[in-house]
């Protein structure tokens, strides 16, 4: 029992539909192998270091998973190959148990919110800064005032 | 250059890497020259354990076209 990772390219120009299609295709594929999917999701569209079927961009798609039947995952493999939509894949054998992949944009406006919180520190600072100066002012003007209407007398 | 007059250090070791991910392209390109070569390990320091790892990673990231087998060809 392995963990295994596969990385495999599709054509770009896809639709987002036809990708999860594939996608689909791919996953069902290795189901039938009696694999057990841990993740499997795109990693995005990338330039290619060199032209691949006249391609100069791929959509990079990551799979990974458990395995026990190895002469199974030679047919995928082969399966794989014949597979029009995929530009070109990958297996590699992973170490250990590979972490579920979780989407970082739920981190991300938590990040936002403490860099508003901290601007709003800031702002309620300046804030009352600007007000003790107002006070100050006022005080200040209260005193020329006071001083002003003692030169009257 | 980055690794011209500098005390020569294991990258891997100075920050405590063990294992190289061959996705991991922005680290790779670190350690290839601007045609694309894996640099020698007399250049960059590298522990003989890690540029092994080193080698292997940037291999596979050839293969699925996220590294160049050449660049900067002369034109």
């Amino acid at each position: 029992m392995r963990y295994y990772e596969t990385i495999y390219i599709v054509d770009p120009n896809l639709e987002n539909t036809l990708v999860e299609k594939t996608m689909d295709q791919i996953k069902n594929e290795l189901i039938k192998t009696k694999a057990s999917i841990i993740n499997h999701r795109e990693w995005g569209k990338k330039r290619l270091a060199y032209p691949i079927a006249n391609q100069k961009y791929g959509s990079f798609i990551l799979l990974q998973f458990e395995i026990q039947d190895l002469e199974k995952m030679k047919d995928f493999e082969t399966w794989l190959k014949l597979n029009n939509s995929v530009l070109r894949h990958m297996t590699v054998a992973l170490k250990e148990k590979p972490d579920k992949y979780v989407e970082k944009s739920v981190e991300i406006p938590i990040e936002q919110n403490e860099v508003s919180k901290e601007l709003s520190n800031i702002a309620d600072n300046e804030g009352n800064e600007v007000v003790e100066s107002v006070t100050k002012a006022e005080n200040t003007s209260d005193v020329e005032l006071s001083e002003s209407s003692k030169e009257d007398e | 250059m980055a690794f011209q007059n500098k005390r020569k250090f294991c990258y891997f070791k100075e920050n405590g890497i063990t294992d190289i991910d061959y996705k991991d392209v922005k680290l790779l390109r670190r350690f290839v020259n601007d045609q694309g070569k894996i640099m020698p390990r007399r250049i960059t320091g590298t522990s003989a354990k890690m540029h092994r790892k080193l080698v292997r990673a940037i291999k596979r990231s050839r293969s699925i076209a996220l590294m160049p087998y050449v660049e900067n060809n002369s034109e």
